[in-house]
């Protein structure tokens, strides 16, 4: 029989409200010493606020927090770190200016309340736990210069002198690569080892049911499900997440055989990123790109909107050859791209949706005097709120105010202003609701059979199975395989990639 | 009828309280204008009320409307560079390179060959110092724009060494010597507005036409508001910031030309205590110091309510130190205002706590 | 990995200014053989003095990230009110208690301003240009706006001012306030390499939210550091004035250009998290070494301000183009192609 442990941090119907708005309706979670709990669910399920309510940085408006044997109603930043809470934060939190040794050894620094600062004795203190996870990091280096796998190192580390027994990992597999993600687990298990509980915050549904032995799965500030990771599957979990079914359809009329062809790439080379990388866009066609993170798939579409441009290698739009070196050129080659992280790269926060859908498009409606034709604006704004079904109070309402899903149609709808003849999105569906989501495709869609010519990097199969003419699969740099038509199903691809 | 406890007086008290907080909102929210507007009317009724027979004289009004156009002028400079989220230093010392450019041109064709030919060579003087101007801007431009050097920095750097050129030409000395033209100009008045008034309102007005109805408007203020946003969306930093250094530029030629207009003379060192009382001026109208938001009637006004409290200090006898001491308060002041504002307001659902933004309203016009 | 030339070369280009500073010694020689004498020596030492320490105080904050163009302010502020104190009040505090009450002063100015900013997280250029003016305008109006010179000067200052540690045979001297402010400068350089508080000024500089979240108080850091420039300022300010030999309410306000050319030559990253004592050392040098010097080689001296100004585009624009080259594109990729 299997002992239960007590557990090291509980949470006990904590409710959240901001402004009106649930952000957790009585929400409970344990977390056990030496266990992995995954927490899962989708943007704007709680995932974040509950994360928050545990490192003390929000309180609850209602609900307990039991650690360290005492129960409270709220915690403070300090008292969630001196009672063993550590996050490591998507962004990680580090010091870019400051070495790595100084980094990891900082925060118990800071907590033993040391006045002094001793060199020797922060080496020897970084230098202890490094080896202790039997990890390899370059102590001496400023952290602004390791690679991000790295980076994460360091702040694992940095939890880990600081004694954590309570170890929140937010999204900790975004950036990272293959290799990468699998040494992370091992010392996720080594973690185990020494008795830490992991909270291990993620919608990767794979790596969710790899790494945990608990899973709770929150959606619109619900609890809706938990229980051992071995009662589920991606299925199952990606139904609990969303509330309904994954579909499987494919929902696109096939490609006319004798559409022109609107994009040409050959043998695109970018040294350290892809390699001789040929593709082919016709009118009106949908083309998928995926492949595991670190494969290129991103990386390839950078190039082709010109922000990290390929070294050698053609890009051809409508038979006419473009040398693409900056994001100018690709907009004025007709292609448009709507960005991964869209909050810095696809919006103006703090501006308002009508000034953001004509962002780009601004030079067509200048007038022979050089002003601005107001009136058009307005009615080409106003078409494209309504098109797009944004869900805002009118037009003047900030970006910053919207949701994951409705800023991305106001991202959408800056694009489809400016009319470009081929559309990159990278990773279109992230971080947003699940209507949306299925908007926003068929919005895509439509624009397709209008005769856009559409490029999405994807690494939602359900997405790619439901919206791609085609499906080119990305591995280490070079196009390992293509799917057509009806060949492109879920199982293909996942094998495929697992390939 | 209604709660038995609530008399008349409640009543009314509660419709006022309604009335005033609905009015503070308007003022608040519609940032810049509005505050603006009220501190405006109010500063001048204080001293109106203090000092009426100093402060209401034709004199005193007519001299508003005399220093207000170079600082207006020099304020609309700034303003147009911290739109994009930098700032401009060396406006003053663009205004005196061109001030000195034309009052030596100007010197330099009467001595040669006479008041005839001075007077009528006078337009391409003037263009010729306007283009002076323009160039020193066009050299931040190009600094901000393609070294890639951050704005303070570099209109610290040309802030000094156009200052420092300018002391060389002019070894230290005023220079004096004037076009009659722009002289009379500088005391001309049209309908008993003086007509550098009237310049300051139409290159205010142009300025906001380019901002708010142009493309190249357009683009600068999202530049401001996010520049790799602005990027990803196909805008060219390189020209947005070139064009508003060069604006920032022109202005302060234009100012440089009322320099000379009422003072006959140009130095290197005139207007040192400019640069912040501009900053006060731009920063109270309700420009965003980070970039993103500005609206020239606000820096107008601020223009404006400046002089008013300057010409007030001075009816009331206080001292060029206690105006400075004003104006350092007022800068210190509105900050502060205008965060604790910011914070009782981030507490919305969807704020991303990570983003450690100002606040910019922009308005669609 | 640390090469040898970029060990040498210094985290902050510190051997590059040294290059360059000798590379300016070496064309001023040749130039004028009047320059490379003893003489010229000690007078650059001399003039390096005041604006070291404030250049200190201005690394510092530029370190955690923000500018202080008040500190001239400051400065003038403490030494000039305590000389005015001790004359009106007929006292002779002696040397130890004018600095104490000095700096004291220059502490009080400098809480305000790391109140201000720290507390409602003001963008500090624009703060400390109207706490500049604040401070200035309430000296001139209130404590007084008259010269104080030498006669009217406490004795204990004018003896100090009159104490040389070293004459030179053949002109120049080194003046007994070397020693203090030496003094300042080791101990500011130990601060910042030795002390958590000085490693959580680097840490702010770097990134203020990752250090409010790893647990360092940023407000209580922040107001502690511009209250400790504060005192630095006036510090420099008491120096200014035994140097000087008089109180001139008037002065050092004018001059926050030079040093932070001087600063930002030095090496500190206007953005906050890099600079270092080595470097402001320097960069003073450098820019004092050009101020002091261009007449010997037959640059009249109205080309003063120019010159600063062009030095401090050009080491802005080294500076510039070197993070370009230099900076590594955050690697959000492994290269794994080479397969």
């Amino acid at each position: 029989m299997k002992m239960v442990a007590q557990p090291v941090l509980e949470v006990h119907n904590v409710v959240k409200t901001y402004g009106g708005v649930h952000a957790l309706k009585k929400v409970s979670i344990s977390l056990i010493p030496g266990e992995v709990h995954c927490l899962a669910g989708e943007n704007g399920s709680g995932k974040s606020t509950l994360i928050k309510i545990i490192s003390g940085v929000e309180k609850p408006d209602s609900g307990t927090i039991t650690i360290g044997g005492k129960e409270r109603s709220q915690l403070t930043p300090n008292e969630a770190i001196r009672s063993g809470v550590q996050v490591i934060y998507q962004d990680f939190s580090l010091f870019p200016n400051l070495t790595a040794a100084e980094n990891i050894a900082m925060l118990s620094e800071l907590a033993d309340g040391r006045k002094l600062s001793s060199r020797k004795r922060i080496y020897a203190d970084a230098d202890q736990i490094v080896t202790e996870l039997g990890l390899k990091i370059d102590l001496g280096a400023d952290v602004g210069s390791l690679s991000v796998a790295d980076r994460q190192l360091v702040a694992i580390c940095r939890a880990l002198v600081g004694e954590a027994k309570v170890l929140i990992m937010d999204e900790p597999t975004t950036a990272l690569t293959h290799t990468e993600i699998d040494r992370l687990f091992t010392i996720v298990r080594r973690l185990q080892e020494r008795g830490v509980a992991v909270m291990f915050v993620s919608h990767k549904l794979d790596e969710v049911l790899q790494i945990s032995q608990h899973l709770t799965i929150l959606r619109n500030g619900e609890l809706v499900e938990t229980g051992p990771s071995s009662d589920y599957t991606r299925r199952s979990i990606a139904k609990a997440m969303t509330g309904r079914e994954v579909s499987e359809d494919r929902l696109l009329e096939p490609l006319d055989a004798n559409a022109p062809l609107l994009l040409e790439v050959k043998n695109l080379t970018r040294s350290g990123d892809f390699t001789n990388i040929d593709l082919s866009l016709r009118r009106g066609e949908i083309l998928g790109i995926t492949g595991l993170l670190g494969s290129g798939r991103s990386e390839i579409a950078e190039a082709i909107f010109g922000i990290r441009p390929a070294e050698s290698g053609e890009v051809i739009v409508a038979g006419q050859a473009h040398k693409i070196g900056s994001i100018r050129d690709a907009v004025k080659a007709g292609i448009g791209y709507v960005p991964e992280d869209r909050l810095t790269q696809g919006l103006f926060l703090d501006i308002s949706i009508a000034d953001n859908m004509v962002a780009s498009s601004l030079d067509s409606y200048r007038t022979r005097f050089g002003l601005l034709d107001r009136v058009r604006i307005r009615k080409s704004i106003a078409d494209l709120f309504k098109r797009l079904r944004i869900q805002a109070p009118n037009v003047t309402a900030f970006v910053r105010s919207l949701s994951g899903g409705n800023a991305q149609r106001v991202v959408l709808a800056k694009w489809l202003d400016r009319q470009p003849s081929i559309l990159v999105l990278n990773g279109p569906t992230v971080g947003v609701d699940i209507g949306s989501k299925e908007e926003i495709l068929a919005i895509l869609r439509e624009q397709a059979a209008a005769g856009m010519g559409i490029i999405i990097i994807s690494d939602d199969i359900p997405e790619l199975v439901s919206s791609c003419h085609r499906v080119l699969i990305v591995h280490e740099g070079r196009i390992a395989s293509e799917l057509v038509g009806d060949d492109i199903h879920t199982d293909e691809i996942s094998k495929r990639l697992a390939a | 009828m209604s709660d038995p406890s609530r008399g008349p007086l409640t009543e009314i008290n509660q419709q006022v309280e309604t009335a005033f907080t609905a009015a503070l909102e308007r003022i608040h929210v519609g940032r810049g204008v509005g505050r603006m507007a009220l501190l405006l009317v109010v500063t001048f009724i204080f001293f109106a009320i203090l000092r009426p027979g100093i402060f209401l004289s034709q004199v005193n009004l007519q001299n508003i409307g005399l220093v207000a156009p170079e600082i207006g002028l020099l304020s609309l400079a700034v303003m147009i560079a911290m739109l994009t989220g930098g700032i401009d230093l060396s406006v003053v010392a663009i205004a005196n390179g061109t001030a000195i450019t034309v009052s030596t041109l100007y010197t330099s064709v009467l001595n040669s060959q006479g008041q005839g030919a001075a007077d009528s060579m006078t337009p391409l003087i003037l263009l010729a110092g306007v283009a002076v101007g323009v160039a020193l801007g066009a050299i931040n431009g190009v600094l901000v724009s393609v070294v890639g050097i951050t704005p303070i920095l570099a209109t610290l750097g040309t802030w000094q060494l156009y200052n420092g050129l300018a002391l060389v030409w002019t070894g230290g000395i005023t220079v004096s010597g004037a076009p009659s033209g722009l002289m009379s100009m500088g005391s001309a008045a049209v309908l008993g507005i003086p007509v550098l008034l009237i310049i300051l309102i139409v290159a205010a007005v142009a300025l906001g036409v380019l901002i708010n109805r142009t493309a190249i408007g357009r683009k600068i203020a999202l530049q401001g508001a996010n520049p790799v946003a602005s990027k990803f969306s196909g805008i060219s930093a390189r020209s947005t910031l070139m064009m508003t250094y060069a604006t920032s530029g022109l202005l302060s030629a234009v100012a440089g030309l009322i320099f000379l207009s009422r003072s006959s003379s140009a130095s290197a060192d005139y207007g040192s205590s400019y640069v912040l009382l501009v900053i006060v001026i731009v920063v109270l109208g309700g420009t965003n110091p980070n970039g993103g938001f500005a609206t020239v009637l606000g820096v107008i006004l601020a223009a404006l309510t400046l002089q008013v409290l300057s010409s007030g200090f001075t009816a009331m006898r206080l001292s060029a130190y206690q105006y400075a001491i004003a104006q350092g308060v007022i800068l210190v002041g509105v900050m502060v205002l205008d965060q604790m504002r910011f914070k009782t307001r981030k507490r919305r659902p969807g704020t991303n706590s990570e983003e450690q933004g100002a606040i910019a309203e922009a308005e669609t016009k | 990995m640390k090469t040898a030339l970029g060990r040498l070369r210094g985290a902050n280009n510190e051997g590059l200014l040294v290059a360059v500073i000798v590379v300016v010694v070496v064309a001023m020689s040749i130039a004028s053989p009047a320059f490379l004498t003893p003489g010229t020596f000690f007078a650059l030492v001399r003039s390096s003095m005041v604006p070291l320490v404030f250049a200190l105080g201005v690394m510092l904050i530029m370190i955690s990230g923000g500018i202080d163009v008040s500190f001239p302010a400051i400065a003038i502020f403490a030494a000039y009110t305590t000389m005015r104190w001790s004359i009106d009040g007929n006292l002779d505090l002696g040397l130890v208690l004018v600095f104490v009450i000095a700096m004291v002063v220059g502490g009080l100015l400098g809480l305000f301003n790391g109140v201000v900013i720290a507390r409602f997280r003001l963008p500090t250029l624009i703060v400390t240009l109207g706490t500049q003016t604040i401070y200035k305008g309430i000296l001139l109006t209130y404590i007084g706006s008259l010269y104080i010179s030498a006669g009217e000067l406490p004795k204990s200052v004018t003896k100090l001012s009159d104490a040389h540690l070293w004459d030179v045979p053949g002109g120049g001297y080194l003046h007994s306030m070397v020693i203090p402010v030496v003094l300042v400068t080791v101990l500011i350089a130990w601060m910042l390499r030795w002390t958590v508080f000085g490693r959580s000024i680097y840490a702010i500089g770097g990134d203020e939210e990752a250090a409010r979240r790893v647990g360092i108080r940023v407000v209580r850091t922040q107001v502690w550091l511009y209250t400790l420039v504060g005192a630095l300022a006036a510090f420099g300010g008491m120096v200014f004035v035994i140097l000087g030999k008089n109180a001139n309410p008037q002065s050092i306000v004018g001059t926050e250009l030079d040093i932070i050319a001087a600063v930002v030559l030095g090496g500190a990253s206007i953005f906050g998290g890099r600079g270092s004592v080595v470097g402001t050392v320097l960069g003073v040098v450098l820019v004092q070494l050009i101020n002091n010097n261009l007449v010997l080689v037959g640059i009249p001296s109205t080309w003063q301000r120019a010159a600063v100004g062009m030095l401090l585009l050009l080491g802005v624009t080294a500076q510039a183009l070197g993070h370009v080259r230099s900076r590594k594109r955050p690697v959000i990729v492994k290269k794994e192609v080479e397969a």
